[in-house]
């Protein structure tokens, strides 16, 4: 089995979502899977790496998108490689929706940076529509909030804190190579909140308070230059 | 009022339900008096959000990137109506449209603050606002259109909005959509 992860963030491999994406895919690897990742702004900047990409998912039994939430939904680079996969296997086929076997699955990984986890709930609907209408099997989403906790940092050195993200996605792994979805208790485990929502609120409002002091910004940080 | 209209319809044929739909909300908002701005992204230099924060920690309220969005920022800072157009992608806006609001966070605040029981940015320019939300489709998809009011309705709880319309507009050439328009600007004028 060959299992292929698209990062969606522009920041790469220093972003959250490869740090969650990425574990995801050293799991499988253990478990014996082929494994491939690569990121959208690498994508649609040749054409050649697009190819890849086709070549890729063409060839992946599952395919693991991982994101940010960027303004309530997916970043604008992942939608228009979505529109891109989508077209070309509606083309393949002449018809929409894709009428083939439904054979690969589809896992989405989103988080974001305020604490509610249901805040990513339209980004997931939509990776549900774009499985349904390029013929991808919907294996299920894994939602984050507070994912300014988690950084680009491996999972493995985090600690404690993301102890319900680790068993959450090793507990994806392990069904994905047995055949199966993402379990509905893996969803529930990366949907519980890191830490208690005043805490994650404040210690966020000091972080951006010392990088404005950091950067010698902090007495512009409510300035209007468009007013 | 400041009228903002995005039409984030592909330049290409494909764009044309949406330009009929940005058009119909241009005349009918210069016909109540308004004073319009309107941009089509896909046809502006506009560079993806690079998710640096600069604009929030380094030059706070301008972008990193010197491009084709800043004068959309300057209209949005602007704008008491907001109308965006956008074919409807698997649910959600396409990738036109996105790339243009994905470079709106310069004129939000980094801190957090609770709006509707939730954590979001403050407004860097705090204004009186309505949003309205007009997708097009070729043909109707019930479960597309509930993620898209759904998303709507999420948009407008991070811009503030005091007024919100969400519609999705059949058959792939967008007539029809002025009468609704007229309703949808009508309604925001009044909640304004």
């Amino acid at each position: 089995m060959k299992a292929l992860l698209i990062i969606g963030s522009p920041r790469g491999k220093a972003s959250a979502s490869r740090a969650l994406g990425g574990h995801l895919l050293r799991r499988l690897e253990a478990g014996g899977l082929e494994v491939e990742e690569m990121s959208v702004a690498a994508v649609l900047g040749s054409s050649e790496r697009r190819h890849d990409l086709y070549r890729a998912t063409d060839a992946a039994d599952i395919l693991i998108v991982a994101f940010p939430l960027y303004v309530d939904q997916l970043p604008a680079p992942l939608i228009q490689t979505l529109e891109l996969l989508a077209e070309r296997r509606r083309g393949a086929m002449g018809m929409t929706p894709w009428p083939g076997p439904l054979v690969q699955r589809l896992v989405a990984i989103v988080q974001c940076g305020f604490p509610e986890t249901h805040q990513n709930r339209p980004a997931v609907d939509i990776m549900r529509q774009f499985a349904k209408e390029a013929g991808f099997r919907w294996a299920g989403g894994l939602a984050l909030g507070m994912g300014g906790a988690v950084g680009g940092r491996s999972l493995e050195k985090a600690g404690g804190m993301l102890r319900n993200v680790v068993a959450a996605l090793d507990k994806t792994a392990k069904s994905l190579i047995a055949g199966g979805d993402v379990p509905d208790k893996a969803t529930a485990m990366m949907a519980k909140p890191l830490m208690p929502r005043w805490f994650y609120h404040a210690a966020a409002n000091w972080g951006f308070r010392n990088q404005l002091k950091k950067h010698g910004a902090r007495k512009k940080a409510f300035d209007r230059p468009y007013a | 009022m400041n009228v903002l209209i995005l039409d984030g319809g592909p330049r290409d044929g494909r764009g044309a339900a949406c330009r009929r739909v940005a058009a119909a909300a241009a005349e009918e908002a210069r016909g109540r008096g308004h004073a319009v701005s309107a941009f089509a992204p896909d046809g502006m230099a506009i560079k993806p959000c690079q998710g640096c924060f600069a604009c929030w920690l380094k030059h706070p309220g301008t972008c990193a990137i010197q491009d084709d969005e800043e004068p959309i920022l300057r209209a949005l800072a602007a704008a008491d109506i907001l109308v965006w157009i956008t074919p409807v992608a698997f649910g959600g806006y396409g990738p036109a449209l996105k790339k243009a609001l994905d470079r709106v966070i310069p004129n939000v605040l980094p801190y957090f603050a609770t709006r509707q029981g939730e954590a979001h940015h403050p407004l860097r320019y705090v204004r009186r606002r309505a949003l309205l939300v007009l997708g097009t489709l070729p043909v109707a998809d019930p479960e597309a259109e509930r993620i898209f009011h759904h998303l709507a309705g999420r948009n407008a709880i991070n811009l503030a909005s005091v007024r919100t319309e969400s519609l999705v507009v059949h058959g792939g050439d967008g007539d029809g959509s002025a009468g609704r328009v007229r309703e949808m600007l009508a309604a925001a004028e009044g909640a304004l």
